[in-house]
């Protein structure tokens, strides 16, 4: 196995496939951030939209919807993978 | 007896259906050409019931529990989920759950140890290429679902003992009916990682030529090597090899191949020699 996954941070890019929860997220980020038990470093990265760490911590498909769900187009999500950061 | 009456694969990609409008004209008609005569050949076939091999783009499982493989024995499946899929019919889609029993008895009487499901969702990976074949009516789905996503991964050793079994399976099912089997997926493409968008057609086109001559071994040799450079997409070639050898390995007929970084895919279509 290449590398481990952080389960939370997985769980949320998980249940952000979900149109209505997708929504939420875009209106209330911070509401929907506590309701995972994200370490500290995680959750910084997340509202920092810090691709490059996060990349390393999810699968590429989670780490797609979850960029995806928080508005990001493909375009500005491929620059900024080829820009700093490894799939796993 | 039941009659294996074809074995066909076509790859699937999101944006075919939901970027379709912004796709060029000569794209759209070359994809459709391909679903079309894919579609055709297998309508010509006379399935009463389709074998689907597709990956689960972490629609059924998660974390939580990720099966290497698991046979839908469901009376009928979830549709797809995807906004973009939303005009998909018929959904719930008609399953077989006589046949996904059988296969599922004949691999645990074999030393295969899937997991099993009554209810499945199915999402672009096999209902993108269902949509476009246009199948009417459609016939009963058994979906195979192959971890394609998060490794570890079957192996593509296993992968050929999967397609072996479920030939097996599909000889030994004491019903008159006539099954096909669609495997959906692949070529290279890359999700998620730096080379996304990026396709790699030198090893699409090695893996067809390895796939038209039938050969096992140099099969096998090829994907080891030089799947893990194709792009993390590229792992859904499991779902043809599973195919491969469920038709006897004896080859296939190449129906077209597009290296289209529009929908982020190399894509193919064929139907093994049965």
């Amino acid at each position: 196995m290449r590398s481990m996954r952080d389960y939370w941070l997985s769980k949320l890019c998980f249940d952000l496939q979900d149109p209505a929860r997708v929504a939420e997220y875009r209106q209330h980020r911070e509401t929907v951030l506590a309701r995972y038990p994200l370490k500290p470093e995680v959750k910084a990265a997340v509202l920092a939209d810090d691709l490059a760490y996060l990349a390393r911590l999810t699968n590429p498909y989670l780490l797609r919807y979850y960029f995806a769900a928080a508005g990001m187009p493909d375009a500005d999500f491929i620059a900024r993978l080829r820009a700093g950061t490894a799939g796993g | 007896m039941a009659e294996l009456v074809g074995v066909y694969a076509a790859s699937h990609a999101p944006l075919i259906a939901r970027d379709w409008h912004r796709l060029p004209d000569p794209l759209k008609q070359r994809l459709s050409t391909a679903y079309a005569e894919l579609g055709r050949r297998l309508a010509a076939s006379r399935p009463d019931a389709i074998v689907g091999l597709a990956p689960d783009h972490w629609t059924n499982f998660f974390l939580d529990n990720l099966p290497a493989l698991c046979i839908g024995v469901g009376e009928e499946h979830g549709g797809p989920p995807e906004p973009f899929m939303r005009d998909f019919a018929p959904n719930p889609l008609p399953g077989d759950s006589a046949l996904g029993r059988h296969i599922l008895e004949t691999a645990l009487a074999g030393g295969f140890e899937p997991a099993l499901s009554y209810r499945l969702r199915l999402d672009h990976g096999l209902c993108l290429p269902l949509s476009r074949l246009r199948l009417t009516p459609m016939p009963r789905i058994v979906p195979i679902l192959i971890n394609a996503l998060e490794p570890p991964m079957l192996s593509y050793r296993r992968c050929l003992d999967w397609g072996r079994l479920l030939r097996r399976a599909i000889d030994t099912y004491d019903a008159p009916t006539r099954i096909a089997v669609l495997a959906t997926g692949g070529l290279s493409h890359s999700i998620g990682e730096p080379g996304m968008g990026a396709i790699d057609e030198g090893y699409d086109r090695r893996c067809i030529d390895a796939l038209r001559r039938g050969e096992e071994g140099p099969l096998v040799e090829l994907l080891e090597r030089d799947t893990v450079r194709a792009g993390n997409g590229a792992h859904e070639i499991r779902n043809w090899i599973v195919a491969h050898a469920a038709a006897g390995s004896r080859g296939f007929e190449l129906v077209d191949y597009l290296p289209v970084p529009e929908i982020y895919v190399g894509s193919a279509w064929a139907a093994w020699r049965v």
